[in-house]
């Protein structure tokens, strides 16, 4: 039985004033890779049959890579905006709560670096 | 914090059942839910079912219970509305204090959150009320319909997980309609009040609480105009 008032449970900490810009970024996010989803679906319904160096002169294109490495970056931003609604939604424990954020925003940036890298492995030639 | 089993004293185990007298005619099967606190068990108390109720016309949001599955006002729904037998349950994923009838005391304390009452500094005119137009007297018309049943904030899974900080669509309906009151001066102060990524942003949409309003109302829209004025005044 607690002795605090129930309003006093329900006001707690108050307000934490944020969360709109995880709301909006959530929403800009999920439109700009529709975008890029769609440049690279149709960049690579061009290229059928295109030979692996074809395509690998079509990554090297200063345009081609830009778009290439933020779409690496918009799709990792955009999973970790949604896992953590999902972790927020699901993990009651609190401390758990931020631990298993902290876990899944440390892997989704250690990806997203790997993607990049790759994408301007290919666009500065290396790996050619 | 997501609970998927109820606690052992509340599974639900076979009860009693009463036959209906000889003769009857236009019968139905009623299957309650009872919990009795002393026992631990339910189904052991038989004299006295307990639910709460008064105006038996919708009005008083009293006699909100889960019904066929979904939740509603048992005074104004039909047994013709349903088919097959009529299982009555309490509200979802509440305290139940006895039998159809759950604790609310937290529901009630975040409806009391968002100050549910005309905040102002300007002082009301000393010879008449304060006064809004027409048009903005209809904005509020239908959130101000709302008799706090609690159909829609324990229809929604964001409330069941995490009602501890979720306020839920029935106390963020109550504040959009102090929010869009043209009389009302604390709207930037609401405004911070809800902007909390649990108070208001674990409303995922999912409209729940627009499909079990008893009254019709649509509490997830009222929080979809919530957020966007968080962002207007951002942009
Ligand atoms: S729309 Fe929001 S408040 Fe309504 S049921 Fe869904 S999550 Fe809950
Ligand atoms: S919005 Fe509808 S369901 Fe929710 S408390 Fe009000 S009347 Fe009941
Ligand atoms: S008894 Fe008042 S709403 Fe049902």
């Amino acid at each position: 039985m607690s002795l605090k008032s129930p309003l006093r449970r329900v006001t707690y900490l108050g307000s934490a004033k944020g969360g709109s810009g995880h709301w909006f970024a959530q929403r800009m996010s999920a439109v700009a890779l529709v975008l890029l989803g769609l440049w690279l679906v149709a960049a690579l319904a061009t290229m059928g049959g295109a030979s692996h160096a074809n395509v690998v002169a079509w990554l090297s294109s200063p345009v081609a890579a830009a778009f290439a490495v933020l779409l690496v970056l918009v799709a990792a931003w955009h999973a970790v905006l949604g896992l953590q609604v999902v972790i927020e939604d699901y993990v009651g424990a609190k401390g758990q709560r931020l631990a298993v954020l902290i876990v899944v925003k440390f892997v989704f940036a250690v990806a997203a670096v790997i993607g990049v890298l790759a994408v301007l492995r290919i666009a500065f030639g290396v790996a050619a | 914090m997501p609970q998927f089993k109820l606690p052992e004293n509340s599974r639900v185990q076979p009860g009693k059942t009463h036959p209906a007298p000889a003769g009857a005619r236009d019968v139905r099967t009623f299957k309650v839910y009872r919990f009795d606190p002393d026992s631990g068990e339910k189904n052991e108390v038989d004299s006295t079912l307990t639910f709460r109720r008064s105006c038996r016309e919708g009005i008083c949001g009293s006699c909100a219970m889960n019904i066929d599955g979904v939740n509603t006002l048992a005074c104004i729904k039909a047994t013709s509305e349903i088919r097959g037998d009529v299982k009555i349950y309490p509200l979802p994923h509440m305290p139940v204090i006895k039998d159809l009838v759950p604790d609310l005391t937290n529901f009630y304390a975040q409806y009391a959150s968002v100050k549910p009452w005309l905040q102002t500094r300007t002082p009301a005119p000393p010879d008449r009320e304060r006064l809004q137009s027409k048009d903005d007297q209809e904005k509020i018309d239908r959130p101000s319909a709302c008799i706090l049943c609690a159909c829609c904030s324990t229809s929604c899974p964001s409330y069941w997980w995490n009602s501890d900080r979720y306020l839920g669509p029935a106390a963020l309906l109550a504040a959009y309609r102090w929010i869009i009151d043209t009389r009302d001066e604390a709207t930037g102060e609401r405004l911070d009040d809800l902007e909390d990524p649990f108070r208001l942003y674990r409303c995922h949409t999912i409209m729940n609480c627009a499909q079990a309003c008893p009254k019709d109302l649509n509490p997830a829209k009222a929080i979809a105009e919530i957020k966007k004025m968080i962002a207007e005044r951002q942009h």
